[in-house]
């Protein structure tokens, strides 16, 4: 444990109302959490922890809680909504320590189901993502209701999404009734002291670019630019943050879209497709440094394809540099110089080039060869390689050289600190793919990992040609059925087809002579025939079938590397396994000529787990830089004084990677100073017993008095002595409308509920939406179901549109509404929807709050709702009811949805297909007599089939 | 009023009928893709055989709260759709639209707010010419084609949009290998990160219910 951890846990304890820690990212937030869980007793009662939106904190927690103490007994366990509720009960008042969502706690809360006075307190690790308003928010402010004495202990990294919007600390630390803010930015004197005692040796290499890498990079800033330039002419956001060092973050989107919001609906369609080029340029700059080059010109290909015509940027001067540098790393064309080349000819010559099976000549292969088609167009392979992949063998070798020269002096003077030094090599990654890429070059050589690339662009270029083939002779009955054959083509695809014929049929003839021949190699391997639909792919993680395209071009060398990178990304629960997998003993390595490599683990930052505790590296390559990591890696090596450790950061030189890191240390240390200066101007209220009054300060005697807060509404008429109730469906604790229904002083009665949202009286039943649900709905059909069963089952049916607080009441700006009726806008559908619903009635609500008073003054004659009635409307009645059933629990939500909108899938048949398979893995792997069985129908079962098994229709 | 079109009574069925009250109204102006007439109505517009709108700005209904409720009590139970169209002229309207929620709630009214003239206009036009037409608009039939429908299916796992949606399909080439892929070849795709490998896996390998 470092010592800092122990200064904050210390300053923590100190206020046992509990308090919120900012810390510097990479501090490691999970270790400091497994500390303070191990000092707690059952005695104190039940501690509750808040579970993040991320599992890999928890696992982390874990994993840290066993290696601090390989005694402790109280692991902490999660309290999940399939425990029956006596079951939950017994657990709440265990003593123990328990992970629990925020959904399930809130509805155990207003249930009664869970006995406030025996929690101790409260853990929660997202502090930044809070708001008055939100879940979190609303549990303390009834365990506070409940029992004093608990303590909330809220905590987050991320200080830069702490100073969002205005006194946003102040606001969260009074909706959770906290006192006490502790800083712990990097540069805190006991933290830095500690970690700069005694640093790492630390190498930075800076790698040059390649020539159109450069280029690249200047197209894309310079298109930036332009596109910053177009936004300011809007004249509708701040000037002075709209700089292209902001652009490199993502929170530039929350800058802008903070500042668009507001006035989002009355934007033009050109700033809205302003803001979304930028955030596409931003990933097209990352993406320079971490993909190959190939890889980044399919991923070019593709966005062009999927871009909408709209986009400013793919039409913006500079852009076209961008696709022509790009294309340049990878292919040139040269025009024959003037012989016209004997097409069987070269086919010969490519057959040659290209069987090469075992690997054993790759050398062959990479040279620049050239391939022609009949046009005279020489098409010559580039396949510049990343730059870093040299270095990376490079500092590898080196690091071998040392460590034999080593052993060789160890041999002759046994030296002293043997044990620690394991000599385990980690190159850390963005991502996973470059992960994947990285241990390839390394077993295998870039220059074949490049060519496997190229195989898979050259191959999607030939599918397209197969397409329009079938397209022609519409016997083939690939392609049919829910593909009714037509493949949109984009205007600007259209437009590349014209200028460069004659590059494309040069790409497609050296396709078509890889293909020919890895249909020879292959045919033993993977018969053609099962190409398009057929194949079974793929059920276990473990398996690695053919990836890109529907033909293994090569199955030789690759083998070795396959298994051993078997993936373990399940949720980075299975540490151990995942560090077994990543070991590639460079023995593996065939190249002949190479010098030998040490072993190496690699890592992808993105899966975010204790990878240095678990493996202790003695040497770090940081591949891609990144400041968290970075922390991580100075809080190791204060934990292991005694361990000798290496770094090596490889940077790209002058790239926005360089430029993107920098800033980010800056904009962190930045928003450390802001919080150190709102801290000192703090003003949290404090009442007579020395406690935090939250925002509401008549909260508190809401709870225990709660009749009264509604007199003042209504005209001042005295209400019935009774608490108004509202009936509210499971799903909605994801939105804060209950929380504020609370405040207001009305009970919240959550229950499953098969029809609408809320329901306010016997009468009086609620579907809300949000804008955006209102407009998705629209379009899913979902609304017009929705409306219909409400209709059906209450008297008064009620659709209450939300408009959000922060933005525009409207839904279009005057300008955007247009000279004619048009189907797609949002006042036909509403119009058409009140025509065939005139029963159906509307609010339209500024706000959370407004629709608070709404709701409180439309029941205010009314009696109040039965829940077990309104559970069981519409509910099909063999399915009976449940008992403490949160549904969106119990089901893959995103599963079903995805179901819901497949071709064949209807309302009628969903529920029965969930029955007879278990995923929707398993549901692609039905033949189709076994769905027309779970359909209920051949013809349904047809439709669904073929469209899982209808062949892709490439359009690069 | 020069836009004022023909009286003739055959076309009076075609045209929006506008009740004498509303002369004068700034609105009138933007009624201009359906014809419409001044005649005798009890409603301020008659859309048609069923359904009627009665206009209210919120403005004026500051200055008389008790307007809205006489001229629907005045509609009595003659019409199956009745809308309150309701312009929002005021900046503060959390009150007087609480009200008027209220009112036309409670009295069998549809609420419609339109924040300009223009969408007010459009609103009342937007009603007489759909008085016959089926809801197939909002009833969810989408594109049909290929493309589509996958982008339809696929976006509904968190953060996958439409360049992830061909990146996959060039990828796998058809659907149900998409749904076979390993997370590790899901993975290899450029752009798609992490947090969506696992969330496409998750909701392809997750069993749809959790409990039994």
């Amino acid at each position: 444990m470092v010592q800092f951890h122990e200064h904050i846990i210390t300053d923590l304890l100190d206020d046992s109302n509990g308090g919120l820690v900012i810390l510097s990212s990479g501090l490691s937030l999970s270790k400091l959490i497994s500390s303070l869980i191990l000092l707690h007793s059952s005695s104190q009662g039940t501690l509750l922890i808040l579970s993040p939106s991320s599992p890999s904190i928890k696992s982390k927690i874990f994993f840290h809680l066993k290696a601090l103490n390989p005694q402790f007994h109280q692991v902490p366990s999660e309290i999940t909504a399939d425990l029956p509720a006596h079951h939950r009960h017994s657990l709440y008042s265990s003593g123990l320590i328990f992970f629990i969502t925020p959904r399930i706690l809130i509805v155990d809360l207003l249930t009664n189901k869970l006995p406030t006075s025996n929690i101790a307190g409260l853990i929660i690790l997202n502090a930044h993502s809070l708001s008055e308003t939100s879940t979190e928010a609303f549990i303390v402010r009834i365990i506070r209701s409940f029992n004093r004495n608990a303590y909330i202990r809220a905590f987050s990294d991320k200080p830069h999404a702490m100073v969002s919007g205005f006194a946003k600390v102040e606001r969260t630390m009074k909706c959770l009734y906290i006192r006490k803010l502790h800083l712990w930015p990097r540069f805190q004197v006991y933290a830095s002291q500690e970690l700069e005692k005694d640093p790492p040796v630390v190498v930075d290499i800076r790698v040059p670019m390649t020539k159109y890498m450069v280029g690249i990079q200047k197209a894309i800033i310079e298109v930036m630019d332009a596109c910053l330039k177009e936004m300011r002419k809007t004249n509708k956001v701040d000037v002075e943050d709209l700089t292209v060092e902001n652009g490199l973050f993502k929170s530039f989107d929350e800058i802008v879209r903070r500042q668009l919001d507001p006035i989002w609906h009355t934007l033009g369609k050109k700033t809205k497709q302003l803001v979304s080029d930028l955030k596409t340029l931003r990933k097209l700059l990352d993406y320079l440094v971490r993909y190959d080059a190939v890889t980044f010109l399919r991923y070019l290909d593709t966005l062009r394809v999927s871009e909408s015509f709209r986009s400013v940027w793919i039409f913006a001067e500079g852009s076209y540099k961008i696709f022509d540098y790009a294309k340049k790393r990878v292919y040139r064309l040269e025009r024959s110089d003037g012989v016209k080349l004997n097409e069987s000819d070269r086919s010969v010559k490519n057959k040659k080039r290209k069987r090469k099976g075992d690997g054993k000549d790759s050398e062959e292969v990479d040279g620049p060869s050239s391939t022609s088609s009949s046009t005279g167009l020489v098409l010559e392979e580039v396949l510049e390689e990343a730059p870093k992949w040299k270095v990376l063998r490079e500092v590898l070798e080196e690091i071998e050289e040392e460590r034999q020269k080593q052993d060789v002096a160890r041999e002759e003077a046994v030296v002293e600190d043997e044990g620690d030094d394991n000599g385990i090599v980690l190159v850390a990654c963005k991502d996973e793919r470059s992960c994947l890429q990285l241990e390839e070059c390394i077993v295998n050589s870039p220059k074949k990992v490049m060519g496997e690339e190229w195989k898979k662009y050259l191959l999607s270029k030939l599918q397209l040609r197969d397409v329009v083939r079938q397209k022609k002779k519409p016997k083939d009955p690939k392609g049919f059925g829910v593909l009714d054959g037509v493949t949109p083509i984009s205007p600007a695809q259209n437009a590349e087809a014209s200028i460069s014929k004659l590059e494309h049929d040069a790409l497609l003839a050296a396709a078509s002579g890889i293909r020919v021949l890895a249909e020879k190699d292959c045919v033993v391997e993977d018969p053609p025939g099962l190409d398009s639909g057929g194949r079974r792919r793929g059920k276990g993680k473990g398996k690695v079938g053919s990836k890109n395209g529907p033909v293994i071009i090569d199955g030789s060398g690759v083998h070795n590397s396959k298994k051993v990178a078997t993936r373990a990304m399940h949720g980075g629960t299975n540490i151990d396994n995942m560090v077994l997998r990543k070991h590639t003993s460079a023995d593996a390595t065939i190249s002949t000529n190479v010098k030998p490599l040490p072993p190496v683990h690699f890592y992808a930052l993105e899966s975010d787990q204790p990878i240095l505790d678990v493996l202790k590296p003695s040497i770090i390559i940081v591949y891609h830089p990144d400041m968290t990591f970075v922390r991580e890696i100075e809080v190791y090596k204060a934990e292991n004084p005694s361990k000798r450790l290496k770094v090596f950061f490889l940077f790209y030189e002058e790239s926005t990677e360089v430029q993107k890191f920098e800033a980010s240390i800056r904009r962190e240390n930045g928003a450390f100073e802001s919080l150190i200066r709102q801290k000192s101007m703090m003003m949290i209220p404090v009442d007579q017993d020395g406690r935090c009054l939250g925002l509401n300060s008549t909260v508190e005697a809401d709870l225990t008095n709660s009749q009264n807060s509604i007199t003042r509404k209504a005209g001042g008429r005295k209400e019935v002595d009774k608490e108004m109730q509202i009936i509210v469906d499971m799903r909605e604790f994801m939105s804060s409308l209950p929380n504020v229904l609370h405040q207001k002083g009305m009970r919240i009665i959550p229950v499953t509920l098969e029809v609408g949202d809320y329901i306010l009286s016997p009468l009086i039943c609620v579907e809300r939406k949000s804008i955006q649900d209102l407009f998705m709905s629209f379009t899913s059909g979902r609304l017009y179901h929705q409306v219909e069963t409400m209709v059906r089952y209450y008297r008064i049916p009620v659709l209450l549109i939300e408009f959000s607080q922060d933005k525009s009441f409207s839904f279009q700006s005057a300008s955007d509404i247009g000279d004619d009726v048009t189907p797609n806008n949002i006042i036909s559908k509403l119009s058409l929807l009140a025509l065939h619903f005139p029963r159906l009635r509307i609010i339209w609500s500024r706000s959370l709050h407004a629709t608070a008073e709404i709701f409180a003054s439309l029941k205010a004659n009314q009696d109040e709702p039965d829940e077990t009635k309104a559970m069981r409307v519409g509910v099909p009645s063999e399915d009976g009811i449940v008992e403490n059933d949160v549904r969106a629990e119990n089901y893959n939500t995103s599963a079903v949805e995805f179901l819901r909108r497949l071709p064949g899938v209807t309302d009628s048949n969903y529920r029965a297909i969930m029955d007879g398979c278990k995923s929707l893995a398993e549901l692609a792997l039905l033949p189709v007599e076994k769905l027309a069985e779970l359909m209920g129908g051949q013809k349904a079962a047809r439709t669904l089939r073929d469209f899982l098994d209808a062949k892709y229709p490439t359009l690069l | 009023h020069a836009s004022n079109p023909s009286q003739s009574s055959l076309s009076s069925r075609n045209a929006i009928l506008v009740s004498h009250r509303q002369k004068g109204n700034p609105l009138l102006k933007y009624i201009r893709n359906v014809r419409w007439t001044f005649a005798d109505v009890v409603c301020d517009y008659l859309l048609g055989q069923s359904s009627c709108a009665l206009y209210l700005s919120l403005r004026y209904h500051l200055l008389h709260p008790d307007y809205l409720y006489y001229r629907i009590r005045e509609l009595q139970k003659n019409f199956k759709l009745r809308v309150v169209l309701c312009h929002v002229d005021v900046e503060d309207v959390m009150k007087p639209l609480l009200e008027v929620t209220k009112t036309a709630l409670l009295h069998d009214c549809t609420l419609v707010c339109g924040w300009s003239l223009e969408e007010c206009g459009r609103y009342l036009e937007t009603i007489k010419v759909y008085e016959n037409k089926p809801a197939d608009i909002i009833q969810g039939q989408m594109d049909t084609d290929y493309l589509s429908r996958l982008t339809h299916a696929l976006t509904t796992v968190r953060h996958v949009n439409k360049t992830d949606v061909v990146t996959l399909g060039t990828t796998f080439g058809s659907l149900s290998n998409i749904m076979g892929a390993s997370m590790e070849d899901l993975a290899r795709c450029p752009g798609i990160g992490e947090r969506k490998v696992k969330r496409l896996f998750d909701t392809f390998h997750e069993p749809f219910k959790r409990v039994e």
